[in-house]
């Protein structure tokens, strides 16, 4: 991690603490992050250089006004307007380690097919803590490509129930 | 001289009797004095000279015998080097064609043998490359049929994942890792 993405970090959180609501600002930067690494137009808009700071930070407030808190509208149109629109899913994920190792809970990242319901995830969460041992701040992530069932990173452990993988490894035997 | 004129004068006179061969008594003794006078100065005075040119002559001779004689051995000579140069000449050639056929014969051998053993390892490389290439069409058409396997394992597995299915994947990935 760079000491610049570092800094961000540092800084956002102390300012998403100070609003008292760290937990779900931290949840919808994820999720911003996450559709700014899958949607090609959205990121090379917020990265031209050659449009406007204006413009492009209207574009995060038309996005996301009304569908995430002020502060994740705030935070996500100051990286924008600082020029570090590249950075965005680095100070994200820079972000959310930074708060969840101040609660002492490692991010657990859960990539699967359909979108999970609060209550799937609070069983989730609590299957991974008890297979780790770690307390889990969970982060839930949309992914077509996994076609069925979860793939869930904690740490540097890997659970892979995926059918993606399954049909990997059908196609290593074949 | 005047024996003559004498001799042609009396021809002149009939009283006196005349031979045409035979001179008068005393020019016998003129004539004989004279000769031997005549000679003893040619012994005296010519003799050494001719003795010294005929001395001369004979040592030219003997030169020019000498000379021919030392010519003749050189020449003889030469042509006792020519026969044996010509001797060796033959006897070189013999063992110039005689090695020109051994060596003919030794690359005919090695040649031989060398496209034998070349001959020999264009057959092992094709056997190789035939090989190999059947090896390669294999694995070639295996991974085409696992690819095309894989296409369709995953379209059929897709078309077959419903929202229910999904939700039921979900919920058995739940229980095990809570297991």
């Amino acid at each position: 991690m760079s000491s610049t993405v570092d800094s961000y970090a540092r800084a956002l959180v102390d300012i998403a603490a100070a609003e008292g609501n760290l937990s779900a600002v931290e949840d919808e930067l994820y999720r911003v992050a996450r559709v700014f690494e899958t949607n090609d137009q959205l990121r090379s808009t917020l990265t031209d250089e050659t449009l406007p700071i204006e413009r492009r930070q209207g574009v995060v407030e038309q996005l996301l006004g009304g569908k995430a808190s002020n502060t994740t509208t705030q935070i996500v149109s100051f990286i924008i307007g600082n020029g570090r629109g590249r950075d965005l899913p680095a100070i994200v994920d820079a972000i959310v380690n930074r708060a969840s190792s101040a609660d002492n809970k490692e991010v657990a990242v859960v990539r699967t097919a359909v979108a999970l319901s609060d209550d799937q995830q609070r069983r989730l969460a609590d299957a991974l803590v008890k297979k780790t041992g770690k307390q889990i701040n969970l982060k839930v992530v949309v992914d077509p490509s996994v076609l069925g069932g979860i793939v869930a990173t904690v740490g540097d452990t890997v659970i892979d129930g995926s059918v993606r993988s399954r049909l990997d490894q059908l196609k290593s035997r074949l | 001289m005047s024996s003559f004129i004498t001799t042609l004068l009396g021809a002149e006179d009939p009283s006196q009797s005349i031979s045409w061969i035979l001179p008068e008594q005393a020019e016998y003794v003129y004539g004989g004095l004279s000769s031997i006078i005549i000679f003893g100065l040619l012994w005296k005075f010519a003799g050494p000279q001719i003795k010294k040119a005929m001395a001369a002559r004979t040592e030219r001779i003997q030169k020019e015998l000498d000379s021919s004689a030392s010519a003749r051995q050189t020449a003889e000579e030469e042509a006792g080097r020519i026969r044996s140069a010509l001797g060796d000449i033959n006897a070189e050639r013999s063992r110039i064609l005689a090695e020109a056929d051994a060596q003919a014969a030794s690359l005919l051998s090695e040649g031989r043998a060398r496209i034998e053993v070349e001959m020999r390892d264009l057959q092992t490389k094709a056997e190789a490359d035939i090989a190999a290439a059947m090896s390669r069409s294999s694995d070639e058409l295996r991974a085409e049929i696992a690819r095309l396997s894989s296409i369709a394992a995953e379209r059929a597995v897709s078309s077959a994942l419903n929202d229910g299915t999904k939700q039921g994947l979900v919920e058995d990935f739940i229980s095990k890792v809570g297991a």
